[in-house]
């Protein structure tokens, strides 16, 4: 039987995150509860040099959620180049829960380009747009 | 009347899983061929629909997440992408035969050439999905369509041997011309019809846009409970009044107008005038249903802003996908391929999308993350575990009976 | 690093040992106001027949619906979390154990599981 979590005294009482269960694939809400997009990866410091690690090495850190084309480099493998990653700084998330919020506005991030081209290119110029429903 | 305005959403996504177009030829088709005899599945769609979107309701009140961003976290990419693609084909070939049906609906009324009708319908559905409030969407069309209920006014006024319908129902008639694989076909594809992934994803979106909580749960329960019998009874007065006045001519059923004529000669042109204004209405609801179904699944799976409750503008891509949609049905409609054929194919798409849909909401349903303790009832997990494997079995089976039925012929 | 290339990689001690299933981080507690704790990673759950995720019926207490979780449960047997100390090496696609590495209980412990909090 294996012995419980290691007696670490940095992880007593700390909140643990598993990636695959609490942070990929989750919704991504802004400031105000607007939906910016799903996690599709998420972006560590350094690591995969293949070399060998250093005894007492500081573990790698999340550095940010990653959305965009990188959606089918984890469906199906492999890695995006650097410049085609939609970055969402893991310094911006407020808190993790069954969604993911963050401390900034959906309109100040490249994760929703996409977003704001369709509005102000496509609906955006159809009448009606800006009204609400009735 | 608040009360029952409350009940709008279950008997409208009721409508487009039981009476939509589709359902309504095939039915009655079903009816005309085989009696009663498969009225069983539709009692045991029936159930299955209100445990799944019993779940799927309880998950959107209590957790705020839609069925479809669910699957994603718990399928990953590969498999929910699967489900995306399949739920995404169902949505659009359903959409399609919804603005053709609505086209034949009017055609019947006003002798004006289909074809003619098919942008009107297809603008007309946009229209409403673009500018009107969800509330009054789901109040109008759902309250419509339960004109449908003529057939079953029909089936009253035709004076039917009750005990006739008893024997086929319970299975202890045959039917000699047909074939074993048509019959287990038919079941199948109504048992799909009954279980249509996009009700689930219409209810539990609707759930969100409605603004559901925890406090709404019994409302979510009532919705199910009366929504989706309702439809189950609609379904079945379909096929019995089919029954009574086709099957003993042998009369077959290929087109809509085929369809009502057991309404006609059990009421007249009163009773056909107000079952035309249900099919018409029903039809509507389903094509609203199915359209804003195709942009639930798509932007939950993507994470994009969505939702009737905001301004078109802060639901850009959610929008933009509806109108692709719409524009894709009518280009296939164009091409004058008969709309009621096209949701036969859509049979098979089910059969991927059933289990990948029903599988994720079971786990959610009992997740205390999400559902605190909201979680599953020992009695509901039963059922739903055993509904599951009848959803595989019927999913596994769906493409060979196509297959072997030559779709029913 | 992208996680994702963690994910189902292969985990070899002396011989295979399995395949990274999830990846654990530990948060720090919030330390100044507007800025987001760091998240560290803290450990490889690591599967010894099974390649893909576990679902959830990792945790302690998710065990409906039954026949999901038992084959979850199968599949997954003899599962187990790796401390960072113990990774020697990681490239792309494989991880490396140092000898003697220690096979701690995957499951998530009860109390660092608190949600529906704001760091």
């Amino acid at each position: 039987m294996s012995p419980t979590y290691p007696p670490d005294r940095e992880a007593a009482g700390r909140r643990l995150l598993d990636a695959h269960l609490h942070l990929l694939d989750r919704q991504v809400l802004d400031t105000d509860s607007v939906p910016v997009t799903a996690v599709s990866d998420l972006e560590i410091s350094d690591l995969d040099s293949g070399e060998e690690i250093p005894r007492g090495t500081a573990p790698p850190r999340i550095e940010a959620l990653l959305s965009g084309p990188v959606f089918a480099t984890r469906a199906f493998g492999g890695r995006p180049p650097a410049s085609r990653l939609h970055r969402i700084a893991w310094s911006d998330v407020s808190s993790v829960d069954v969604v993911l919020r963050l401390r900034v506005r959906s309109d100040s991030l490249e994760a929703s380009w996409g977003e704001r081209w369709v509005r102000d290119r496509i609906i955006g110029r159809i009448p009606g747009a800006r009204h609400d429903p009735e | 009347m608040k009360k029952f305005l409350g009940l709008a959403l279950g008997i409208l996504t009721a409508i487009g899983g039981f009476a939509d177009i589709g359902d309504i030829v095939t039915n009655t088709v079903v009816g005309s061929r085989f009696g009663m005899s498969l009225a069983w599945v539709v009692v045991l769609g029936v159930v299955g629909i209100c445990i799944f979107a019993q779940m799927s309701g309880r998950v959107a009140a209590v957790s705020g997440r839609a069925t479809f961003e669910i699957i994603r976290e718990r399928l990953g990419p590969r498999a929910a992408l699967a489900n995306l693609i399949a739920s995404f084909l169902i949505n659009l070939l359903t959409v399609c035969a919804e603005i053709g049906g609505i086209a034949l609906a009017l055609e019947l009324a006003s002798s004006v050439n289909y074809l003619l009708w098919v942008p009107v319908a297809a603008i007309a559905v946009w229209l409403v999905v673009w500018r009107v409030k969800f509330s009054i969407l789901e109040n109008v069309s759902g309250l419509l369509g339960l004109a449908l209920i003529g057939f079953a006014v029909a089936l009253f006024l035709l004076h039917p041997h009750w005990l006739d319908l008893g024997h086929q129902a319970a299975l202890q008639v045959s039917f000699p011309e047909e074939k074993a694989t048509t019959y287990w076909y038919y079941a199948v594809a109504l048992f799909g019809a009954a279980m249509t992934p996009y009700e689930v994803f219409f209810f539990s979106s609707g759930a969100v846009e409605e603004g559901w909580k925890r406090q709404d749960l019994n409302q979510s329960r009532a919705n199910v409970l009366v929504g989706f019998p309702l439809g189950g009874l609609i379904s079945l007065s379909l096929a019995a009044t089919a029954a009574v006045v086709l099957l003993p001519q042998h009369a077959s059923v290929n087109a809509l107008s085929q369809a009502v004529l057991p309404v006609a000669a059990g009421g007249g042109k009163l009773l056909l005038a107000v079952t035309l204004l249900g099919i018409f209405a029903a039809t509507f609801g389903a094509a609203l249903e199915t359209t804003l179904s195709s942009g639930y699944t798509l932007a939950q799976f993507l994470g994009w802003s969505w939702g009737k409750f905001r301004r078109p503008a802060e639901a850009a891509r959610f929008h933009l996908t509806m109108i692709i949609t719409i524009l894709l049905g009518v280009a296939i409609l164009l091409t004058g391929v008969d709309p009621v054929q096209v949701t036969e194919f859509s049979v098979v798409f089910s059969a991927i999308a059933l289990p990948l849909t029903y599988i994720p909401i079971l786990i959610i349903a009992n997740d205390p993350q999400y559902m605190g303790d909201e979680v599953n009832g020992r009695l509901t997990g039963i059922f739903a575990v055993v509904f599951l494997a009848i959803i595989i079995v019927a999913a596994v089976a769906a493409i060979p009976l196509m297959i072997l039925s030559g779709a029913g012929q | 690093m992208i996680l994702s290339e963690l994910l189902t990689a292969e985990v070899r001690g002396d011989a295979p040992v399995g395949f990274v299933v999830d990846v654990r981080f530990v948060v720090d507690a919030p330390g100044e106001p507007d800025r987001a704790p760091e998240a560290r990673l803290y450990g490889l759950i690591v599967s010894p027949h099974a390649k893909f995720s576990p679902m959830g019926f990792e945790r302690k207490d998710l065990a409906s619906p039954w026949p999901i979780a038992q084959i979850q449960g199968w599949l997954h047997r003899g599962s187990f979390l790796v401390h960072w100390e113990d990774v020697a090496a990681i490239g792309r696609g494989w991880v490396r154990l140092r000898p003697g590495f220690t096979r701690y209980d995957a499951r998530l412990p009860e109390e660092a599981r608190t949600l529906d909090e704001d760091w």
